[in-house]
Parts: structure tokens; C-alpha cells; sequence
């Protein structure tokens, strides 16, 4: 009984001790869906007694400007989202890197989590992420009236031979088979995306690392790849030149095209224009795909701080990470929950594709931007959108061009 | 006046010929450069996202709604706040009155002392001012940051202010030096034999004589806070972020669903102050500069 009581007493403590406890949240969050995801951690966050003061500035880019001038000036954000591994490694340095390893393995949250998620939030041997979400770099989400109507079903594809089979029958129905946006940023991502899922984990890992495998580039599959970009590019409509995804994936939603392959977070598209997974819309992976490319999104927390403050922080880590939590912020947000126990009335069929996924320990790939050398995938980005707008670029060509890249970076 | 009437030259009889329609021409299309992308945020401002999604971009909204102006007025978030730009728009003013006194007081008595008073190394000093302007912000943004933590007012309105005062102070001194400058010496002598001493002769002579130019930079001092964003979002702090900042917020979103007609009404609700001033303004800006151009 006397157990009871002190585990009851610290139970009690807990918030009480946090309660005066007043943390600044940076974040980029401003969307519907965005905001009302962050909500379900807020309210869960202020209902222990704590207040949450919000700092919203948007950081898209991947150099976390923001955090690091906030830090500099002498007032640092307690939590702030971020992803990038080398914002961490730069707190760390300065001490104001905050581990939550322990908390995790104490709390069975780390066993729970897929391996994809694991590897991303863990920088040098610890982990320093929390992670929010899981996002799909590469997903094929299809218009099923137009899949009805031009009588396909992508569900039935094993292959991406199958996929492109069906193309002609799509466009004789008059649709278009696949909308496409010809940014650097979207032809990036397909890229990476089709690595993963058609040349595999393994020419995946050789590719982007930070010291990839030079002779990587001789491998059949990846010009393979890249001949597949070059079918895709072919395939693009007249107004596909520097059309965001979003406009893109409105193609598919209004019922022009059959299909965008993009990451996942085309699925808030298709919310904001009031559509239905399995009802208006399907999802699949890329067909027989072999790896998918992970992106977690994540919160720091700020070290070098109070007790007080650091119990409010952890209590906040772990509001984030937990089951319902994750499950619900991520039914706002339009992403995937981070752990595998999240309650399945809560999930919709594209999370079960993604997390039914990624059970297999070998199918998820880390982002590039958590792995590889910025200028390494800026210049594969650089090499894969001149192959798209040029059309008379060979697929021998780009590939001299990623070597040629390759020695430029770390030649 | 003389000159005037001695350059005149009366005015062709109007005939269309193959340079005035090259001139036409040329104008016509400087005009649609601007005016199309605007004439698009305008109609997308009024539409529903329903037609947006079609997008056909540069057809006439089916119902027009004021729907989005609202929403990006009084209702769009940025974070978890969802009070639209309004919010935004009252902070932009609370950083634009102490930055706009501090950088016209500071720069004018700056231009006033260099141009009228003996300044020992004045030359040198107006030279370093110089190549200053030249300096991008970025460069000396993490510098000021620690500066302005030190002296204790980073996060603030006044950090805002100071740093606002000090980036404009190279432009600005210059453009009150040349217009200072100009004032006869004669003006200066008889001043000085009055008597007079160097902040009352600012305040009762050369200011009264400066109202032209006062409006040229207040004119473009206006513009340029107000359409800040890096300095506003560095140094304002939690709870001084500028329109600018509410907007991109609003705006910019790199995963997360887009509402254009949202984003163009909370755009154009931003842009709309310093076009106000300039409307209003406008005929004293030209005078402004003309004044300071035909005096030298």
C-alpha cells in the first residue's frame, strides 16, 4: 500500500511541480489542418497545468535560421520543431541539446516505434527527436471515379510495368494518367522516392549517405530510374512546367488526371476539398515498391535548463509520442502515426498502407535530407531537373552528370 | 523661370507614327507586366476554392465571395492564433511610429551636421556611411543580434526600432546631407552671427525648410518598414510580429493544404498601407526629389 501512495504522490507531483511552468513552442504550423493537429498536443500540454507560448515563424528551408538566431540572441524556444540532424549536433555543441533516449526506453515507447522512425530520430547514438508524424516521400493517391470510369485498379498493380500498362487506357477514357508538377523540388522527390522503391534499399543507402558509393551510378536500376523520370516527364501535361504539388494534386481531386505521385501530404488537399479516404480517393505505394523514403517530423527539446522546465519539457515529449496523441494529431494533420500501438479505429486506409508497411524493418528509408550531404542532394536535384526539362538528355547523360556531381562535391 | 520658357518648344502637330506605336506599345507592355499578375491576385481574392481548384487562373470568379477577405482579415491563423493579418496589422503600426522617429530624427540631424557645420573628418565619415549602405543585412544580422541582447532590447519594439534607425541611417543621412547642402551658406552665416546654436538653428530654421524632404524619406521609410520581414521576425520578439510575418505564416506552407483566395486577400490586405501613403502622398514625393534635384 505504501508503494501506492508514493506512486500516487509522484503522480500527483508531477503536474503539480510543472505547473507554473510557461514554455515558448516554435513551430511553422499555420494551416487548418496544421494548427488543429498541434491543438490535440497543446490542449492535452495545458490540461496539466502548463501553458504553451506560441511562436510561429515559417522555416521551410532546411536551415533552421530562426532557432539558431533566437538562441544567439539569448532567448531560446523550449520546443521547436526541427528535423534536421545538424541543428542537433549544433546544440549539442553549445549545450543545449536535450536526449530523451532514457525517457523513451523507460516509458516502452521506443519499441513501439517503426525502425524508419527510429533511425531519423536518433542523432550520434541518441535520440533527440520527438517525433510527430510519419510522411511518405513517394505515394501514388488516385481519383477512384476516374480509376471507375477509364476502368483501372491501381489497388492491383504489383508492378510499375502494370502501372504504366494501364496509362493507355486511362488517356483513351480522356483522362490524364498521372498529373505531375515540374518543380525541382517535386522531381526531386520522385526521384528519391523511385530509388527507393524501385532500385531498393541497399543502392538507396549507397546513394545517399554522407560518403555515397561512388560506383553506385553504374548500376542498371538506377538507370532504370532515371528512364522512368523520363516516362513521367512524358507524360506531363502543357501546364505542368513549375506547377506546385498542390495545384497538381487539384487535377487529380477535380477528376482531370488518375494519379499524383507525391509524398503523402497531398492527403490535406484532398481533406480541405472535403474528400474521403477509400470513399473519393485511394492509396497505394509506388507499385511493388522495395523501400519507402520516411520523413519524420519532430520537436527538440531545449537542455541547459531548470529542473522545473525540464520536467515540463519531457512532460511534453511524452504527451507527443503517446498512442492516442499521436494518432489523433495525425488524423488532423494528415500524416501517419509515429508508433505501431496507435488505435486502429483512429487510423484511415492510408495510414494502414503506410504502417502495414513499414512492420517490415527493411522497407523504410530515411529522407535524404536526414542522411546525405545538403549539397550531395541539392546537385542530384540540380542533375534530375535539367534531365526533366530537357527532353533530349540521355539517361547515360545524367548519369555522367552525377558523377560529374559526385566529383564536385567530394572529389 | 527663364529657362523654362527658353527650352519650350511647341508640341508637334499628334500624328500615329511607327515610334509612338513602338512607345505604345513598349508601355502597354510594361503595364500588363504588372497589372496581369495583379489582375490574378484580384479575381483569385474573390473566388471560391472550388473554382480555384479548377484552376483556370485568369477567369472572372463564378460567385464572387468576400468570404476569403474575411477570413484574412479576422480569421486566418498563424500559429495557433487565428485572428487573421488585423493582428499583424496593429503590431506593424506599434513598430512603425518608433522606428520612423527614431531613423528621421537620428539621420536628419546626422544629414544637418555634415552638411552645414565644420565636422572634423566629415569627408571620411560620409565616405564609411557610404560604402556602409552597401553592406546587405544579412551579413551583420547575427552581430546585431548579440548587440542588441546585450544593450538588453532584442525582442522588443525598440529592438526593432534601433536596428530599423541603423540600417537606414547610411541612405538616409545622404539624401538629407544633399538636400541640407543646398541651403545658402549666407543663410548659415547670418544664423550663427544671430547667435544661434546648433540644435536651435536645426529646430528653427532648417527644419521649418525641410518639410519636402521629410516626406520623400518618410515616404520611403514607410514602404520599407512596412514591408519587413527578416528585421520585424529577428528582433521583434513573441509578441511584436509584424503583418509581413502574419502573412507568411498564413501564406507559406511548405506540406500543408493552400487557400489561395485566403492567401491573395490577406496579401493584398497587407500591401494596401503603403499604397495608401503613396496615393495620398505621392504628389509631395516627386516634389520632394525634384526639389533636392534642381536646386544643384
Amino acid at each position: 500500500m505504501k508503494l501506492n501512495y508514493t506512486v500516487a504522490a509522484a503522480a500527483l507531483m508531477m503536474p503539480l511541480s510543472a505547473s507554473a511552468e510557461e514554455l515558448v513552442g516554435y513551430h511553422g504550423w499555420s494551416t487548418t489542418s496544421e494548427i488543429s493537429a498541434l491543438r490535440v498536443l497543446i490542449d492535452a500540454f495545458e490540461a496539466q497545468g502548463n501553458t504553451w507560448v506560441d511562436l510561429a515563424i515559417p522555416h521551410e528551408s532546411e536551415s533552421n535560421l530562426g532557432l539558431i538566431n533566437l538562441i544567439t540572441g539569448g532567448n531560446p524556444p523550449n520546443i521547436f520543431v526541427e528535423s534536421n540532424p545538424g541543428v542537433y549536433r549544433d546544440l549539442m555543441a553549445m549545450g543545449y541539446g536535450q536526449p530523451v533516449t532514457d525517457l523513451f526506453n523507460d516509458t516502452g515507447v521506443t519499441e513501439n516505434l517503426p525502425d524508419a522512425v527510429l533511425q531519423s530520430i536518433t542523432v550520434d547514438g541518441e535520440i533527440m527527436k520527438i517525433p510527430t508524424g510519419i510522411h511518405i516521400d513517394g505515394m501514388i493517391y488516385y481519383n477512384l471515379d476516374v480509376a471507375e470510369a477509364a476502368g483501372v485498379d491501381p489497388a492491383g498493380w504489383t508492378s510499375v510495368d502494370d502501372m504504366l500498362a494501364d496509362f493507355d487506357k486511362v488517356a483513351e477514357a480522356g483522362y490524364m494518367p498521372i498529373a505531375v508538377g515540374g518543380q525541382s523540388f517535386q522531381v526531386g522527390y520522385l526521384f528519391h522516392a523511385l530509388v527507393a522503391a524501385v532500385a531498393g534499399p541497399d543502392i538507396y543507402y549507397r546513394m545517399y549517405q554522407d560518403q555515397p558509393d561512388p560506383t553506385v551510378f553504374d548500376e542498371p536500376a538506377i538507370k532504370e530510374v532515371i528512364e522512368l523520370v523520363r516516362t513521367f516527364s512524358e507524360l506531363a501535361d502543357e501546364g505542368s512546367m513549375n506547377r506546385s504539388w498542390s495545384e497538381t494534386t487539384n487535377l487529380v481531386i477535380t477528376g482531370q488526371a488518375l494519379m499524383h505521385l507525391h509524398g503523402d501530404w497531398m492527403k490535406g488537399e484532398w481533406r480541405a476539398a472535403g474528400k474521403v479516404a477509400g470513399e473519393d480517393f485511394g492509396c497505394i505505394n509506388i507499385p511493388g515498391t522495395k523501400a519507402l523514403s520516411v520523413t519524420v517530423d519532430a520537436f527538440g527539446i531545449l537542455g541547459g535548463v531548470d529542473d522545473e522546465t525540464l520536467a515540463a519539457e519531457l512532460a511534453w515529449a511524452t504527451i507527443v509520442v503517446d498512442p492516442v496523441n499521436t494518432a489523433a494529431f495525425s488524423a488532423n494533420k494528415g500524416s501517419s502515426p509515429i508508433r505501431f500501438d496507435a488505435p486502429a479505429d483512429a487510423l484511415d486506409i492510408c495510414n494502414t498502407v503506410v504502417l502495414d508497411a513499414l512492420q517490415d524493418p527493411t522497407k523504410g528509408v530515411q529522407n535524404p535530407f536526414n542522411i546525405s550531404d545538403g549539397d550531395w542532394h541539392n546537385s542530384i536535384w540540380d542533375v534530375m531537373f535539367n534531365f526533366w526539362s530537357d527532353p533530349t538528355m540521355t539517361s547515360d547523360e545524367a548519369i555522367e552528370e552525377l558523377k560529374y556531381s559526385y566529383d564536385a562535391v567530394f572529389g | 523661370m527663364s529657362t523654362m520658357t527658353d527650352n519650350f518648344v511647341p508640341r508637334r502637330k499628334k500624328r500615329i507614327t511607327g515610334r509612338s506605336i513602338a512607345i505604345l506599345a513598349f508601355l502597354a507592355m510594361c503595364a500588363a507586366f504588372f497589372c496581369i499578375p495583379l489582375y490574378v491576385v484580384i479575381v483569385t481574392s474573390f473566388k471560391t476554392m472550388d473554382q480555384i481548384r479548377l484552376g483556370e487562373i485568369f477567369s472572372l470568379p463564378v460567385t464572387w465571395t468576400l468570404e476569403p477577405w474575411r477570413e484574412a482579415w479576422s480569421e486566418a491563423c498563424s500559429g495557433i492564433k487565428c485572428e487573421g493579418v488585423s493582428a499583424g496589422f496593429f503590431a506593424s503600426l506599434k513598430i512603425l511610429f518608433p522606428s520612423l522617429i527614431l531613423s528621421l530624427s537620428v539621420s536628419s540631424v546626422t544629414g544637418y551636421a555634415l552638411a552645414l557645420w565644420n565636422v572634423r573628418w566629415a569627408g571620411t565619415f560620409m565616405f564609411i556611411l557610404f560604402m556602409c549602405a552597401f553592406v546587405p543585412f544579412q551579413i551583420i544580422m547575427i552581430p546585431m543580434i548579440i548587440l542588441t541582447g546585450k544593450i538588453g532590447v532584442y525582442g522588443t519594439i525598440w529592438g526593432v526600432a534601433v536596428v530599423h534607425a541603423v540600417l537606414a541611417l547610411p541612405i538616409l543621412t545622404l539624401i538629407f546631407r544633399n538636400f541640407y547642402k543646398d541651403i545658402p551658406g549666407e543663410i548659415m552665416q547670418a544664423a550663427i552671427m544671430d547667435s544661434g546654436s546648433f540644435w536651435r538653428i536645426y529646430r528653427e530654421i532648417i527644419l521649418p525648410m525641410s518639410a519636402n524632404i521629410f516626406i520623400v524619406v518618410l515616404i520611403l521609410q514607410i514602404t520599407s518598414i512596412w514591408n519587413d520581414f527578416l528585421i520585424g521576425i529577428t528582433f521583434g520578439g513573441l509578441n511584436n510580429k509584424p503583418m509581413t510575418v502574419i502573412l507568411a505564416n498564413t501564406v507559406i506552407s511548405a506540406t500543408g493544404e493552400s487557400s489561395y483566395n485566403v492567401d491573395m486577400a490577406a496579401a493584398l490586405l497587407t500591401a494596401i498601407p503603403p499604397l495608401l501613403i503613396y496615393f495620398v502622398l505621392g504628389k509631395f514625393f516627386v516634389q520632394g526629389i525634384t526639389a533636392g534635384a534642381i536646386k544643384g
